[in-house]
């Protein structure tokens, strides 16, 4: 899919859309058929939680659509959720730090994590896989020693309230809001968030243009890394606690979005408003699922074929599009 | 637009019959239908008078029908003979084995029908692209084909290959195959085809015996006007000494390489491949520093350790292989133009697109590249269209030396003759053009000056406006 | 240079030598099911008090949750001839052929807090079912035998979630009045189990009379949800573990009851028992410590 062309607003949504055709009738039909099934799932109330629900795994998933671009991966995003959260919530405590510092620890611990990452990737030559594999693993061990195999309680109300309403609009919404469209205007406008493209497209012709590409990476790495972070630090708030066990798993959830809404694994296609698509599908999925009662040991497969019948649908839209010299 | 409108194509026995036709004419088309990689919308297949359906490459090899692509695609860590016999292995007594034993005899008496020596148990990357192509050759005769198409055969060999890889074709005419030859070279075509056939446009034109032809008669064909060859510039005043390299060295690659580029002129740098001669070009472009040697820019001796510097210094580089490190495939032809240069459609880190697009506009009128608007992907353009963006973004940034490493390569008449006229120009602009191609007519049409590199060395500078193609070559040849 | 390396290395060796000298205190092995879980690292912290007590020395390791890690963690300390060891079993099944080895080596074992198929020489615990029957209990007696209850489980296949579930539908059973509305799991995760909730409230509205968590961490993710959809004061919530914040909850009247489950003194116990078996003094083939429902009114006497 070629970067539409940078004409008027409303032809790029269009375009954009046209792009995503797929998945959006994925959720269209999906959302039609829960509605049938259960009215009460198209009431404000439920629409509400569904879009609480994917905040977090909304800003996780933003954060490593700008990896996977650059044809990177990052495994370690639900360890640094856990160790990020036992940061904010060691800092959190009533009456010890203003509210800013627990949310910037927790930020600037991701975003340490995130270039620890980066130059394991491109200083010691390590894949990727195979670096944020590590850093998972580590991360998770010293969320354990740093909280020490407990829960870390006794978090002050200004922090819990950050995953609270404002208006009847959860605040975890509203930031899932402001960290796509800042990252969806950085990779539009900004000079690095076209090297991000070119990178992931072709590295080769990448540095033969002049780019610095590891520095490009090791970027990717950091911001990745910082939104991890501050998804950690509201999923501490959403919990109350700072937990060692939070998060585990999440880095597939994030991925599987991410691949959904049409970003490439090989890197250099995609962007924020298909993973904001892809983290949509999945979120009515699993509250579908939860309004339908549908026993445990059945939604794990039951989710699977939805997020693989999506994707094959959204391709083969996309092929057949190509033949026809859309 | 169709790709293919009424064509009628026939084959003789033993014959080897050259397709010819500008980029876009379709041969690739045609040869795909017949290779079972595409289905035509219309009309037929006929092997032996009796009509087939190739729905498959598979199909197609059925019917003896074997493609060598203008890419190869060997699987390089499996050794030369299994490559040879992929698909094809002979077994062994237990079941789902192969027997290792006859799988080596074979492969060798394959590569014996063609004269070539080559080791059947080394893995494929330790080949040259020239011995790959044999592999490739003999892997055909292995499946019995009653037709070989070859596509670009030639485009990445040294003579001394093009001569082996002839030798190879006669054998296989001796053998009743029959050949389809794609190639944009003249001179090839004229020695080895025994027909002709033109494309443009996607129909056909005309087929003939190549013995009723001639070069400028097959060119007017191919565009449908008169080209005029010869030298495509005349030779300039030597203005001042803008790069010196000295003792440049990167063991395995060059050693004590020594040049120097003037403004104005054109240096033309020949040889075989493995010379070496990419290699100091990456080595004056930052992309693989040399170990020793000095660079100096205007007298001052400056360190070139990755692209961007060597472009802050004043330097271009068109690379060799514009698929690898030319553009990024599915990125616009915009945006691909202007990713050198960035920072000039910029205000601080922030990109303004009108100016971008004002900027990539006139650099695509400059080089006049062909696309439906420049919000197409790259890869969907033609080869020609390819390498035009990536000179447009090359000569973005405005540098005074231009490094192009095979500029023409894979590309047809008609734009390399474009090609040749942009690079005319950027002399007589005043920059400074180091030329490396292993085309001697165009060498030697464009060079002021023409170095010659043999395995690693500077052997020889010489005179392109009096030198002869025989004497290059007998200082690019091995001694 | 030189100099920092010995210092570190005379360092690491005297770590290793603190406590009183061990060559003649018998050695038990001890495997823990996952020492990321808190009332296990409650387990690991009375294992050791009380083996410092007694003079015995304690190898301890964390099975991560893994059967397979438990199975070769005890194979170990057969090769290392132990004199006992102590199970706490991440399954039912799974880790049963963890108690075989050990039973066929000759080496006396100890399951603590999680039953196996296999029968080990001791076991040391509570009844899980016990533990769900008093939250059942405690939620019919408040809602007066009538209501839509809702039951959040474990990790499926756990032994605790099997043995939790069992109990709290035999005491659904025994009282008619109480209507299951639904049971799934959080997998003993507390975010997972805000999420849940928020979905249940949506499903079932206000035919939800109460909820019952199998442990602590999902009955505060519960609390949470409720909390911020105003729906607390009508829903009844129970828990069990009595983990700290749990306790802190139910002093503030956040959370309903849970259910004590005495982790020291079935560590303490685990303990007893395998210096016992080594010292082949009679034990109790079956020691089981009873749980404690924790209310508003005797939660002071949990809090320390």
């Amino acid at each position: 899919m070629p970067c539409p062309s940078d004409t008027s607003f409303r032809k790029r949504w269009s375009e954009i859309v046209a792009g995503r055709l797929g998945i959006v009738i994925a959720l269209i039909v999906i959302a039609a058929v829960l509605a049938l099934l259960k009215p009460h799932f198209l009431s404000a109330a439920n629409l509400t939680n569904v879009v609480r629900q994917v905040s977090i795994n909304g800003i996780l998933a933003v954060g490593v659509t700008v990896v996977l671009l650059t044809g990177g991966v990052d495994l370690s995003l639900g360890s640094l959720v856990a160790v990020t959260g036992v940061v904010a919530a060691h800092l959190a405590h009533p009456g010890a730090f203003p509210l800013a510092v627990p949310i910037a620890a927790g930020v600037l611990a991701g975003a340490a994590c995130g270039a620890v990452n980066g130059v394991v990737v491109t200083r010691c030559g390590v894949p990727s896989f195979i670096a944020t594999l590590g850093m998972m693993t580590a991360a998770r061990g010293l969320a354990l020693v740093l909280s020490n195999g407990r829960p870390v309680s006794n978090m002050s109300p200004s922090l819990t309230k950050l995953a609270g309403d404002v208006g009847g609009v959860p605040i975890p919404a509203m930031i899932l809001a402001a960290v796509a469209l800042c990252v969806a205007w950085m990779l539009r406008n900004l000079r690095l968030g076209r090297y991000f493209y070119a990178v992931g497209g072709n590295e080769l012709a990448a540095r033969a243009a002049g780019i610095r590409v590891q520095a490009v990476k090791f970027a990717a790495f950091v911001l990745c890394g910082a939104l991890s972070g501050l998804a950690g630090v509201v999923l501490a708030a959403r919990i109350t606690t700072g937990q060692p066990n939070a998060g585990v798993g999440y880095e597939l959830d994030a991925i599987a979005a991410v691949v959904i809404g049409g970003t490439r694994l090989s890197g250099g296609v995609g962007g924020v408003w298909g993973t904001l698509l892809g983290v949509l599908l999945m979120g009515v999925i699993g509250n579908g699922l939860d309004l339908l009662n549908v026993p445990s040991y059945y939604q794990q497969i039951v989710k699977g074929v939805i997020i693989i019948g999506a994707v094959w649908f959204d391709r083969c839209h996309q092929s057949a599009g190509k033949e026809r010299g859309v | 637009m169709r790709a293919l409108r009424d064509v009628t194509f026939e084959l003789r026995r033993g014959e080897v019959h050259a397709l010819m036709g500008e980029n876009g004419a379709g041969k690739s088309t045609l040869v795909k239908i017949l290779a079972g990689l595409h289905a035509p919308d219309e009309g037929e297949v006929r092997v032996d008078g009796r009509r087939v359906t190739l729905r498959s490459p598979h199909e197609a090899m059925r019917h003896g029908i074997a493609m060598i692509h203008q890419e190869l695609m060997p699987v390089p860590d499996l050794t030369v003979a299994e490559n040879l016999l992929l698909g094809r292995e002979p077994r062994g007594r237990i079941p789902g084995t192969v027997d290792r034993r006859a799988l080596r005899k074979e492969a060798q008496r394959l590569l014996g029908v063609l004269g070539a020596e080559l080791p059947v148990d080394v893995p494929m990357r330790a080949l040259s692209v020239g011995e790959m192509q044999t592999v490739e050759i003999a892997r055909a005769i292995g499946t019995q084909a009653a037709v070989v198409i070859m596509d670009e055969p030639t485009a990445a060999l040294s003579d001394r290959e093009v001569e082996a890889l002839f030798a190879a074709i006669r054998k296989l005419q001796a053998n009743g195959t029959a050949l389809v030859y794609i190639t944009h070279k003249m001179d090839e075509v004229f020695r080895i085809a025994d027909r002709i056939t033109v494309l443009r446009d996607g129909r056909h034109v005309a087929t003939s015996p190549a013995a009723d032809l001639d070069v400028q008669r097959l060119i007017a064909l191919m565009v449908g006007r008169e080209l005029v060859g010869g030298r495509v510039r005349d030779r300039v005043e030597p203005g001042a000494r803008v790069l010196t390299a000295e003792g440049l060295t990167r063991d395995g690659c060059y050693r004590e390489v020594g040049l120097s580029l003037r403004r104005g002129e054109i240096l033309g740098l020949a040889g075989l491949m493995g010379a070496g001669r990419s290699e100091v070009a990456a080595a004056l472009f930052g992309l693989v520093p040399a170990e020793r040697g000095e660079i100096r820019i205007d007298g001052r001796p400056v360190r070139i350790r990755h692209p961007a510097e060597a472009m802050r210094l004043g330097i271009g580089m068109v690379t060799e292989d514009r698929r690898a490190e030319g553009f990024v495939p599915l990125m616009s032809v915009r945006h691909n133009v202007t990713l050198a240069s960035l920072a000039r459609c910029c205000k601080g880190p922030v990109i303004r697109h009108a100016v971008e697009a004002d900027t990539a506009a006139r650099a695509i009128a400059q080089t006049g590249v062909k696309a439906s608007g420049d919000g197409q992907a790259v890869v969907e353009l033609s080869g020609g269209n390819q390498q035009k963006v990536v000179f447009s973004r090359t000569l973005m940034p405005d540098p005074e030396i231009v490094i192009l490493d095979e500029p023409t390569r894979g590309i047809d008449v008609g734009a390399k003759a474009e090609i040749h006229a942009l690079i005319a120009r950027l002399a007589d602009q005043g920059k400074a053009v180091l030329l490396i191609s292993s085309e001697m007519p165009e060498l030697l049409a464009l060079s002021d000056r023409l170095l010659v590199m043999r395995q690693g060395e500077v052997s020889a500078e010489l005179d392109p406006l009096t030198v002869t193609q025989e004497e290059v070559l007998k200082h690019a040849m091995p001694v | 240079m030189r100099k920092l390396c010995v210092l570190a290395l005379a360092v690491l060796c005297g770590c290793g030598r603190s406590g009183a000298p061990e060559a003649q205190g018998p050695v038990i092995g001890v495997s823990l099911l996952n020492l990321s879980n808190e009332f296990v690292v409650t387990l690991r912290d009375a294992m050791d008090a009380r083996a410092k007590e007694l003079g015995v020395r304690l190898i301890i390791n964390d099975g991560q949750r893994s059967p397979e890690r438990q199975v070769q963690q005890v194979e170990t300390f057969i090769a290392q001839k132990v004199d006992a060891i102590i199970l706490n079993p991440c399954e039912v099944e799974a880790s049963s052929s963890a108690v075989q080895k050990a039973l066929d080596a000759g080496i006396p074992i100890v399951n603590v807090n999680s039953e196996t198929r296999a029968v080990p020489t001791a076991f040391v615990g509570s009844r899980d079912e016990e533990s769900a029957r008093l939250g059942m209990a405690y939620i019919a007696d408040r809602l007066k035998g009538e209501g839509g209850v809702l039951m959040m489980e474990g990790y499926m296949g756990q032994a605790a979630q099997l043995k939790r579930s069992a109990g709290a539908i035999e005491v659904l059973k025994k009282t008619p009045g109480l209507k299951l509305l639904a049971a799934q799991t959080a997998e003993w995760d507390r975010a997972k189990a805000v999420t849940l909730m928020e979905n249940w409230l949506q499903a079932y509205g206000t035919s939800i009379r109460a909820v019952f968590a199998q442990n602590d961490e999902m009955a505060m993710g519960v609390v949470l949800a409720l909390e911020r959809a105003g729906r607390k004061k009508d829903i009844i919530v129970v828990g069990v573990d009595a983990i700290a914040d749990a306790l802190q909850a139910v002093r503030d009247g956040r959370l309903d009851a849970t259910v004590f489950q005495d982790g020291k003194g079935q560590g303490r116990g685990a303990v007893d028992a395998a210096l016992k078996l080594v010292r082949k003094a009679p034990v109790e083939k079956e020691t089981f410590i009873p749980f404690q429902l924790v209310t508003k009114e005797n939660v002071a006497n949990f809090l320390k």
